[in-house]
């Protein structure tokens, strides 16, 4: 009998409601399918990616960061004023950020893992400690005019391709290749996939979880960097929000609310559902506010999709590590 | 008596590739104890379901007094007198015992916590065990927890009552307490539909047996005219010839000594296993069997007491120490604690060994094919192919995923916590004789179980606990069942 596995489908559905939607779209605007707006979705998108891959680590981890929005904030700020304010070289305030976002995660990740409360909890309350932290840091400064080097990160060009696209795709084959052919990404869907049954079979659970905030830290500090960089301008209020699309991506893009399972490319393309539909939507004349409704729906779908497969589950046969 | 009460007519259930009921009838008479036996798989959960309305059979119709239903419902289920005990008990924790016995029960809009208190206490006044109505339901053992569902199902005025393996998480002398609650029950003109693995038990309770195989009714005999081979015979549909192998491997030297140890409610409990031998630890549900092993494992830290192995003091903090000091764990939860169902049979197998399998962190996928079709092979774990989800095999099957995984990792001590629970009595032997393989290679076993029988057939040598505390050791010459459980319920 013909048996269908919703995971395995869920991937080309996926690229199919983005290629239904990209067409949708160029009927409604003739701007649309331009190269120009093209090339837009894609280097406007390039943070939101780096900043999911940081959060799938998480997710399929089996936890959530909800504070990956004002970590961005914090690490935006600090980053700035260390060469705007501060003076000091482009290439130690990049570390400073790097490090500075690692640190958050890090604090997360301890805390997560040692106190053994909810991460959606823990998170929502550092996420507010981040914010307070970023505020004051910032005195509720902007921050603009940054050295041109640093700017180098998005102007800067290799085979006419922006450094950011390509650190983005280096940033997702990176990952792509830990849950493929690693020992550190198979204990992370482990992780995810039975906590116990992994700690009980030898995985270091505690410390595995640590490092998955860490991590999700250290790509969303690069995230900030691209987004700063961009903008040419940073203050207290760039960066909130980022983790609702990340979140949202990953689900849509496969990545399940439990953890245990995804895949890179599905997250990818969970970004571009997103970035089309609100480019889509601006050129259509539907505004921001609209756009949030949808937005909301779609995580919603998502999420029922999800729970959904979670009580088919032992229906399919496909095994759940893309390894 | 012969009235019949509740009969099956022509069902069939199909699920995708599996036919789980094919064309099953049969009938069940007022006031009986009816058994249901099969191997997992064999359609009695699928029965039961269909019969209490939880799923919708394809074809076929239910006759329950004397109207036909060919559509049932939970509700129209429960509101003719049909109450199921599962497996999983239904129990809201948080809220009291008499809230739970009276869950969903509708008198109006105001309750009253006395009025309750007072009706339920009555009700296990008549089911004569000693039960406070008022304590949370969190609070109590699985076997507490379980008088606590037949109270439901009575306070409901259930006329049939199915109970699912309802002996599985109860001590002997509990499964007493449940057989006598039983037979009350069935003096009042209740039919009680029972599902056990366990042979001896329906030998002990059920009027009737009725033996169902791939889906299909088999046949329904009188307990007391019937051979148990016979039962068994028609279980598996072939001969299985003797029950417990034995091994030939001559215990060598200690390899694992354990002194004084304490923790997690056990006190000071020392014993010494040696290499190439079975050491069953008996005892009654929560007598501490499994806490033991979780020290042992690093799974918990202990308060006191050492552990040693091969002559060394070894300090275990976390099962990955234990792992590397060469201890196994096989868990009594198989499906929460020993595998990640969702995964495959490969990812499993390879579960506790990612980290030697790789090279500057990059996993040999072909090592570990390997290692996967190798104990696929060798434990002959019937499946379609290593990308299976575990989800997807048979309790058998995956347990010996669990074990796979367990040696893979290069482990020589292994504890076996109820390593047979749930499984089919096929499958079982096959795990039997995978232990005796592995004392044969010289690995040693320390093997917890509540089935008395499996315990004293397989060990070479039994230790006793009860309440957290050691109660002797028996050596193979002096095993008897009745001594044991003595020595499990404490006495001397």
């Amino acid at each position: 009998m013909l048996k269908i596995d919703l995971r395995e489908l869920q991937k080309y559905t996926v690229m199919l409601i983005l290629v239904v939607l990209m067409t949708l779209f160029a009927f409604a605007s003739p701007y649309f399918l331009t190269l120009r707006n093209l090339t837009n979705i894609v280097t406007q998108n390039t943070y939101f990616i780096i900043a999911a891959v940081g959060m799938s680590f998480v997710m399929i981890g089996g936890g959530i960061d909800l504070s990956v929005g004002y970590q961005m904030s914090l690490v935006g700020v600090v980053t700035a004023m260390s060469m705007v304010i501060y003076q000091r070289p482009v290439w130690l305030s990049i570390l400073i950020g790097i490090v500075l976002g690692t640190l958050l995660g890090l604090f997360n990740g301890v805390i997560v893992a040692k106190v053994r409360v909810f991460p959606l909890i823990v998170t929502i309350a550092t996420s507010t400690v981040f914010q307070g932290i970023s505020y004051i840091v910032s005195k509720a400064n902007t921050f603009r005019n940054y050295p041109a080097e640093f700017l180098l990160i998005t102007t800067g060009k290799f085979l006419n391709v922006p450094y950011d696209v390509w650190l983005t795709l280096l940033v997702v084959l990176f990952a792509g290749f830990v849950y493929a052919k690693t020992s550190f990404g198979w204990n992370v869907l482990a992780l995810g996939g039975n906590e116990e049954a992994a700690r009980l079979a030898g995985i270091k659970t505690t410390a595995l979880k640590i490092s998955v905030y860490a991590i999700c830290g250290f790509f969303v500090a690069l995230a900030t960097l691209v987004m700063i960089a961009k903008a040419n301008t940073t203050s207290s209020m760039f960066g909130p929000g980022t983790e609702f699309t990340c979140l949202t991506a990953a689900i849509v893009g496969g990545i399940s609310f439990i953890g245990g399972e995804g895949n890179m490319l599905g997250l990818v393309t969970g970004v571009f559902i997103l970035a089309v539909l609100g480019n889509g939507m601006q050129l259509a004349g539907l505004g921001t506010y609209a756009q949030y409704i949808v937005k909301g729906l779609i995580l919603l779908g998502a999420v029922t999709f999800d729970e959904y497969q979670k009580s088919q589950r032992g229906k399919g046969h496909k095994p759940v590590p893309a390894a | 008596m012969q009235e019949p009460i509740l009969t099956v007519r022509h069902i069939t259930k199909t699920y995708p590739g599996v036919v789980a009921l094919n064309d099953v009838s049969m009938t069940f008479v007022a006031g009986e104890i009816h058994a249901l036996l099969g191997e997992n798989g064999a359609g009695k959960s699928t029965l039961i379901k269909v019969i209490s309305g939880a799923i919708e059979p394809d074809q076929g119709s239910i006759v329950l007094g004397d109207q036909e239903y060919t559509k049932m419902s939970p509700a129209l289920a429960k509101s003719l007198g049909v109450a199921v005990i599962y497996q999983e008990f239904s129990l809201v924790e948080s809220l009291s015992v008499a809230q739970n016995v009276f869950l969903g029960e509708n008198r109006g809009f105001l309750v009253s916590r006395d009025d309750v208190n007072r009706r339920a206490a009555q009700i296990f006044a008549e089911m004569n065990v000693a039960l406070d109505p008022t304590l949370q339901v969190r609070k109590l053992s699985p076997a507490k927890k379980q008088l606590v569902e037949i109270a439901k199902a009575i306070s409901g005025n259930a006329k049939i009552l199915i109970m699912d393996e309802p002996s599985a998480p109860l001590s002997a002398a509990e499964v007493e307490t449940m057989f006598a609650i039983i037979r009350k029950l069935k003096e009042k003109g209740v039919t009680i539909i029972y599902i056990s693995h366990r042979l001896e038990e329906l030998f002990r309770i059920a009027d009737r047996v009725t033996v169902m195989r791939d889906g299909c009714y088999i046949d329904t005999l009188v307990t007391r005219e019937t051979q148990r081979q016979t039962l068994i015979n028609l279980m598996v549909g072939r001969e299985l010839k003797e029950y417990y192998p034995k091994h030939e491997a001559m215990p060598g030297d200690v390899i694992l000594e354990v002194k004084h140890l304490s923790g997690l409610g056990d006190t000071d409990i020392s014993f010494a296993v040696k290499r190439g031998e079975i050491l069953g630890i008996a005892g009654l549900v929560g007598s501490g069997r499994t806490e033991l092993a979780s020290l042992i494992y690093g799974v918990a830290p202990k308060d006191s007491g050492e552990v040693w192995i091969d002559g060394e003091k070894r300090d275990i903090h976390s099962p990955a120490q234990a792992i590397a000091y060469g201890i196994g764990l096989i868990p009594e939860d198989r499906k929460h604690h020993g595998c990640i169902l969702n995964a495959s049979v490969r990812f499993n197998i390879t579960l506790s060994i990612f980290k030697q399998l790789a090279r500057w962190g990059i996993v040999n996928t072909q090592a570990q094919k390997k290692t996967a079709g190798y104990y696929i092979e060798k434990f002959n774990i019937r499946t379609p192919s290593m990308e299976q989800r575990v989800r997807n095999l048979s309790g058998g099957n995956q347990q010996k995923v669990v074990l796979a995984k367990t040696l893979a990792a290069n482990t020589n001590i292994l504890i076996f916590d109820e390593p047979t629970r749930g499984i089919d009595v096929g499958a079982k032997q096959e795990i039997y004789h995978l232990m005796v393989d592995l004392v044969n290679q010289g690995k040693t076993i320390l093997m917890i179980s509540s089935d008395m029988e499996e315990l004293l057939g397989m060990s070479d040598r039994l230790i006793v606990l009860c309440e957290g505390e050691f109660m002797g050791e028996v050596p193979k010459e002096k095993f008897d069942q009745r001594y044991v459980i003595e020595l499990a319920s404490g006495h001397h």
